[in-house]
């Protein structure tokens, strides 16, 4: 009685943990029906993507699948929706732990961050040094963020081109038209702005607290960064940026420039109508679109510039995207794939363009007639073939593999800046956190 | 009931001389018969595979994270730090990590004992004979327990909002006369987050001292109210004192959860205004992920938090615990 008790017992133990081997070995056997991002295939006709957005990125994927498929019918794409903190989270995972077979063939990565994981992980990165792609078709500006040593690493997608979108009804209130907000200084856009405010009781623009996005788009716009080309900080001593802090002080002293707490605020402030305009990267034009009953009343046109700085334009991004390939014995399949559709189809470009605002950075997609069309929700502007034209404006700047360190640094400096701390210090603090971080 | 007591038994016994199993009694006990023998197999093999499961899982990896926590470089390019103690030197030298520690520690001190102190109030009115409708009210408080805690940090988030429920609420009964950036400056950004910590797990620690309530015997009680002690002598000098071991448990839990708090400092104020709001987990979690990674870095920072629970849970056993 006893000894059966004991060995039921110890019969339920082993077949328990069995059942856990068995969940933790399953990954292997079932592997081909998961969409965990294992790519599976070695030389099938089949590629596994990570991207984030099914609206956007997802939606682009899809159509290029489509375009590929006219000339390889037996090829298929698996996309694996991913946000992109879990992008970034699994690529790190995977690389710290030498799980690289677990990479699909193609992943989407920030342009941002693109430098950091090359060079920490250069391990997960295939590259394009003998591939077909000409990256002179591509703005010099945006390849910059996926190339390393000279290396590309990166078929470029989506725009990061900033634009000035202006409330063109608003604007009028004031007597003002968007030609009054073109080629400008930040000098200018501050005085005319602070006679909208006076006028309408609406800021010009809004923006995240605590995020260095306008501070960093100044930046670029100067084709100035916060790294030299050694990858050293220069937080201290940067002209460009201590005009750029200054100018974003004035403007919220004068509350020209609306600070609130998170992005979901900070769309609601162009949504509800709370602002007269928004500077920011192209995709932004996507959320403007969201508020349907502002049909008409928006107007697109280039940033104002720096005062008194070297090399400042009119011209800057924010953001941005680039498609990398893996080391996972598909490389040849995801480059061709790459080059014929991302890379090489006008069709494709004008088929996602309409259909989601996904710009494009290849620059050949602009001479297509989808590009010069008429956007009703823009007054009837053909805002994308003004993009494009800014997009091959856009200083180059160096991100380098501590560009969030830099960043977050310089976001907290602007904080105690507004709060009142004297710039040079909080700058020099910064440049200390920097240092720290990179030491 | 001898069945299921005889595992744990044998447990108490032969765990302090794990080397020499041939002998788990003591000297005072009696050799092991044959059945004792076999009962403690069926004890083993009960324990064996949670046990390792819990080594393998648990604590292999801690081991491997202290091996990490003495290797510097980015990224997978690790070479041994020189000296081997370099990240933990780092750890005094760090602006970041000192404010993230000092926030932790403010949430920690400010929030711990009033939710306790709510927790037990609300446990004695849920316990209180008179009260009706007891289901009712023990659900709703312990609800806010089964909410996400990245769901009810963004709910937070939204009411907290320059233009949201809060300012409305507030500015309609006229205590406020304008909006007020709750989120925006340190003080209230870290109150928004404190009175969210008590929100989610007051309710939670409630339960604790409620089942500990409703085990203390009656005829204890009854017997201080028969020598005449009123409600709160009775409450300070028969109830605490049996509840002691539970308010420890829970002090403990809270404090390990609040040192180790990621979620409401990454979701509800992501750090802000310049980091003030900014927890020590949520540091780790961007020198990880977010900056350039430094794992061997991250470990020290993890092997701290540890040892910094260690000592407040040694401290509050050595305070809580009298029982001898």
């Amino acid at each position: 009685m006893k000894k059966t008790r004991t060995l039921g017992a110890l019969g339920a133990v082993m077949s328990l943990s069995l059942a856990l081997a068995a969940c933790s070995g399953g990954g292997g056997g079932s592997g081909e029906d998961e969409t965990t991002g294992a790519s599976g295939g070695t030389g099938d006709n089949s590629l596994t993507v990570w991207a984030w957005d099914p609206a956007f990125n997802i939606y682009a994927l899809e159509e290029a699948e489509k375009v590929y498929q006219a000339d390889h019918p037996d090829f298929t794409l698996e996309i694996v929706e991913t946000p992109w903190e879990d992008v970034q989270t699994k690529l790190t995972t995977l690389a710290q732990s030498g799980e690289t077979d677990q990479l699909p063939d193609i992943f989407l990565m920030q342009n941002n961050a693109f430098q950091k994981n090359v060079i920490n992980y250069p391990d997960i990165f295939a590259d394009f040094a003998d591939s077909d792609v000409d990256f002179s078709e591509f703005p010099e500006s945006v390849v910059s963020y996926s190339t390393y040593d000279d290396v590309n690493y990166g078929v470029p997608f989506d725009n990061g081109t900033a634009i000035g979108a202006y409330r063109t009804d608003l604007l009028e209130q004031a007597g003002y038209t968007v030609d009054d907000f073109t080629d400008i200084t930040w000098d200018q856009f501050l005085t005319l702005g602070k006679d909208v405010l006076a006028k309408t009781g609406k800021p010009m623009l809004t923006g995240q607290a605590g995020s260095a996005d306008t501070i960093m788009m100044m930046l670029q716009s100067a084709g100035a960064s916060l790294f030299d080309d050694e990858g050293n900080p220069t937080i201290t001593d940067n002209d460009a940026l201590l005009a750029a802090i200054d100018m974003y002080g004035q403007l919220v002293d004068a509350g020209v420039f609306v600070e609130v707490n998170s992005w979901d605020e900070y769309i609601n402030t162009i949504v509800n109508s709370n602002t007269a305009g928004i500077v920011n990267g192209i995709w932004i034009s996507g959320s403007i679109q969201s508020a349907a009953d502002q049909s008409g009343k928006w107007a697109v046109t280039n940033v104002p510039k720096l005062d008194g700085v070297d090399g400042a334009t009119n011209y800057t991004a924010n953001g941005g995207s680039s498609w990398a390939i893996t080391p996972n014995g598909n490389e040849a399949l995801a480059t061709d794939f790459l080059n014929a559709t991302f890379a090489g189809s006008t069709e494709f470009y004008d088929t996602i363009l309409p259909a989601s605002g996904a710009l494009a950075n290849w620059l050949p997609a602009g001479e297509s007639d989808v590009y010069s069309e008429p956007q009703e929700f823009f007054g009837g502007q053909p805002i994308y073939a003004d993009v494009l034209t800014f997009a091959a404006e856009v200083p180059s700047n160096n991100t380098g593999a501590y560009y969030y360190e830099g960043r977050d640094a310089v976001s907290v400096a602007i904080t105690n800046i507004l709060n009142g701390a004297d710039p040079a210090s909080a700058l020099e603090e910064a440049q200390s956190t920097v240092e720290f971080a990179m030491g | 009931m001898s069945a299921p007591t005889a595992p744990t038994e044998d447990r108490a016994s032969s765990a302090p001389p794990p080397g020499t199993k041939e002998s788990p009694g003591s000297s005072k006990r009696v050799p092991l018969s044959a059945i004792a023998r076999r009962r403690s197999l069926t004890g083993w093999s009960f324990i064996i595979p949670a046990a390792a499961l819990i080594v393998l899982v648990n604590f292999w990896p801690m081991i491997q994270a202290l091996f990490l926590s003495l290797q510097t470089g980015r990224g997978t390019r690790l070479t041994w730090a020189e000296p081997l103690w370099l990240n933990y030197q780092r750890l005094f030298e760090d602006e970041t990590f000192r404010l993230t520690l000092s926030t932790t520690f403010i949430y920690l001190i400010i929030q711990v004992p009033i939710m306790l102190t709510i927790a037990m109030v609300l446990a004695n009115l849920l316990n209180a004979p008179w009260l009706r409708w007891k289901g009712f009210w023990r659900t709703a408080i312990f609800l806010p327990c089964a909410v996400g805690l990245v769901s009810y940090a963004l709910v937070f988030r939204q009411i907290f909002a320059t233009d949201g429920l809060a300012n409305d609420l507030l500015i309609k009964f006229g205590l406020l006369d304008a909006n007020v950036n709750w989120l925006g400056q340190t003080g209230t950004a870290r109150m928004v987050i404190i009175l969210g910590l008590l929100w989610r797990w007051t309710g939670y620690n409630m339960i604790f001292f409620l089942a500990a309530l409703q085990n203390i015997d009656r005829s204890t009680l009854e017997a201080a109210r028969v020598d005449g002690a009123n409600g709160f002598k009775t409450f300070w000098y028969v109830t605490m004192p049996q509840l002691k071991p539970i308010i420890l448990l829970c002090a403990i839990l809270s404090t390990n959860g609040t040192l180790q708090m990621f979620d409401e400092s990454f979701n509800l104020t992501n750090g802000g205004p310049g980091n003030t709001t900014m927890t020590v987990s949520h540091y780790l979690y961007n020198v990880s992920f977010r900056n350039s990674p430094n794992f061997g870095y991250a470990a020290a920072i993890s092997y701290a938090i540890l040892i910094i629970v260690a000592i407040l849970a040694a401290i509050q056993m050595k305070v809580g615990d009298k029982r001898d």
